[in-house]
């Protein structure tokens, strides 16, 4: 029983930390600037395949493929600013939070496409993975699940340090409480979206990474991380990171909980039915703020 | 913000659109001997049909459901389980079929509606998903048809042979021209309702609701009763459909519910103009035409269809019925322009016309 038990928490908090990295990500992005990112999906599975592309096709080391991811995922969202965000800026305030997710599922489905046409539909092995498990006493745990939660932790703490201590992470949370109050004060919006989405590419290419080192490199790779990372927000409520790594992990191990219990098919209309329930009693998410989009 | 007298010219306008499009829709299947044209034509009809629902939601209402693809999935699968489990006639089938779409459709409103945004957006999504893995992940045996084990939801496979609309007894060969008349009449009764119900009061509310939410709430619209109401009617004529749809191809399967069709119908409205009446059929010919092109280089269409969303959001988020609006326009002020101040005056006589789209 106690084995049971390991696995289901192991499996839940490894996916827990996958999906805290993919929430994180998008509710960056939603806090900052009100835009749903619709081709996060495809920034993460880009993040993977970039790091394989470097590791197998160039033969560097792994360490110079997970920069690859960053650098990669950061770069894609780069474009997306100058390409579309840029843009759709210009327009009526009232029309960008639409527009630019039509925008950006046009731009997922695209980025798919363009890699399922380079690198084909055969899934891939992702080569940054580490065999073997470590055992203490009754438990085992896979290295690759330590390391998948070790890179995430990292990632959090990076994060949260970025937002807190530094310059950036100032302007980024000025704009993200008013923007216009912080326009006034100096600060560059523009430029504050600019690395807010960089920002959120590169964790993207991260999570890729991940993802993919626990199954296997494929086109939709990130599609199913990314519906669960928007249920996660929607429960904690959009643009609230602490609130979105609570509710990430939470709803993993009670995903993994039903798998196990009921057959893995129900475990994401479990979601479903918790955020649904969650959303009836508070509309705004667990920890969002109660004034946003209510009406 | 419209005067009667513009308000009767873009009625005008759009009589006499409807007018030519019913003459050419009659003359279209003595002028095509291509059954695969004829063919693609039904295809594209659906479309429509499906996109200006969608676009009744979102265009006029504001509701950004991503549910819409689910929900004409519930119409035609509604459709083709009361043909297989009860022996319905496939005509029969049709209005129950719609109407539990409808329900259904208010379930995931009474879910949904209390949120706004994005919110709705990404529930719809996922509700729309959960349907699909329900359905395909689906492997117990619910009858046996013959050796063959069947599931409840038809499982990956789906429906099929649960019978038709009757046009392959009636018409025999030409039964594709009498298909192609059933699902005109199904498009153009859309439409007309659709007309009707954004150009009532409750479509003024709808519209209302979407340009200032806070505003219509204040002058006392309901916005919880307005947006289930619009999201049932949108969502029963998009499950009669989704029936006429699975009884045209005497087929139904998970296949709808996949994110490319979602994609493909966003397109369509998007391309066309959002919140147009006449965008939705604009975006279909647009991208069914284009659809064709890209199909000769086979790979690259979802591809293609991916930048076709992004760039006509960016370069006209009106769409091409927005665009040809904005031609009209400056044509008009290119003509009255040389004479000194008229260009102001035949602004602001033009904008209430616009306003009155």
């Amino acid at each position: 029983m106690t084995d049971v038990l390991m696995a289901i928490l192991v499996a839940g908090f490894t996916s827990g930390a996958l999906y805290a990295l993919a929430t994180v990500g998008l509710s960056l992005v939603w806090g900052s600037m009100g835009m749903l990112n619709m081709a996060h999906a495809a920034m993460l599975t880009l993040g993977g395949y970039a790091a394989f592309t470097v590791i197998i096709s160039l033969g560097l080391p792994i360490a110079i493929g997970f920069a690859g991811a960053i650098l990669v995922g950061a770069a894609a969202g780069a474009i997306l600013y100058f390409a579309i965000v840029r843009n759709l800026l210009k327009n009526d305030k009232s029309t960008f939070e639409a527009n630019v997710m039509i925008a950006t599922v046009g731009i997922g489905i695209a980025l798919e496409n363009a890699i399922l046409l380079t690198y084909g539909g055969q899934p891939l092995k992702q080569p940054v993975s580490i065999a073997g498990a470590f055992r203490l006493g009754p438990l085992t745990l896979p290295w690759q699940n330590l390391l998948i939660i070790a890179v995430v932790v990292i990632m959090m703490v990076v994060v949260s340090l970025a937002l807190g201590r530094t310059r950036m992470g100032r302007a980024i949370r000025a704009t993200a409480q008013n923007r216009d109050a912080a326009q006034l004060m100096g600060v560059a919006v523009n430029r504050v979206y600019l690395q807010v989405l960089m920002l959120s590419g590169a964790l993207a290419g991260i999570c890729g990474v991940m993802v993919s080192s626990m199954t296997q490199l494929s086109p939709p790779l990130g599609n199913d991380p990314m519906l669960k990372a928007f249920i996660m927000c929607v429960v904690a409520g959009l643009g609230n990171l602490p609130g979105a790594v609570a509710a990430a992990l939470g709803l993993a191990l009670l995903e993994s909980f039903v798998q196990y219990a009921l057959g893995a098919r129900w475990g994401f209309p479990s979601l479903l039915f918790v955020v649904i329930a969650v959303l009836i009693w508070r509309p705004s998410g667990l920890f969002g703020r109660a004034e946003i989009r209510r009406m | 913000m419209t005067d009667t007298r513009s308000m009767s010219r873009s009625a005008k306008t759009d009589l006499a659109i409807s007018l030519v499009l019913i003459a050419a829709a009659i003359a279209l299947p003595f002028m095509i001997d291509s059954r695969y044209i004829l063919g693609q034509i039904v295809l594209a009809l659906f479309y429509a049909t499906i996109a200006s629902q969608w676009n009744l939601l979102f265009g006029f209402s504001g509701i950004f459901s991503l549910a819409q693809m689910a929900i004409f999935a519930f119409g035609g699968y509604a459709t083709a389980m009361f043909c297989f489990y009860f022996g319905w006639n496939v005509w029969a089938a049709l209005v129950p079929g719609a109407l539990g779409a409808a329900l259904f459709s208010l379930v995931v409103g009474l879910a949904c509606l209390r949120l706004t945004g994005v919110y709705v957006a990404l529930l719809t999504l996922a509700i729309a998903q959960t349907m699909y893995l329900l359905i395909v992940t689906d492997t117990e045996c619910f009858v046996m048809v013959g050796s063959v084990c069947r599931q409840f939801t038809g499982g990956a496979v789906g429906f099929a042979r649960f019978g038709d609309l009757g046009t392959r007894a009636l018409l025999r060969a030409q039964w594709l021209v009498g298909n192609y008349a059933i699902i005109a009449v199904l498009f153009a009764v859309t439409m007309v309702f659709t007309y009707a119900i954004v150009k009532s009061p409750i479509g003024l509310a709808f519209r209302a609701l979407k340009d200032n939410p806070g505003y219509a709430v204040a002058r006392g619209v309901n916005r919880f009763q307005a947006q289930l109401l619009v999201f049932g009617i949108s969502a029963f004529f998009t499950g009669l459909a989704g029936g006429f749809y699975a009884a045209h191809f005497q087929a139904i399967g998970p296949g709808v519910l996949s994110m490319s069709q979602l994609m493909f119908i966003i397109a369509i409205v998007v391309v066309g103009g959002v919140g147009t009446f006449w965008g939705p059929l604009v975006g279909t010919v647009v991208l069914v035409l284009a659809d064709e092109l890209m199909r000769e280089s086979g790979e690259f269409r979802t591809l293609g269809l991916g930048l076709i969303i992004a760039l006509s959001v960016v370069l006209m988020p009106k769409g091409l019925v927005g665009r040809f609006g904005d031609l009209v326009r400056w044509l008009a002020r290119k003509r009255t322009g040389p004479t000194g101040s008229k260009p102001a005056v035949s602004n602001i006589v033009q904008s209430p016309a616009a306003a009155g789209k």
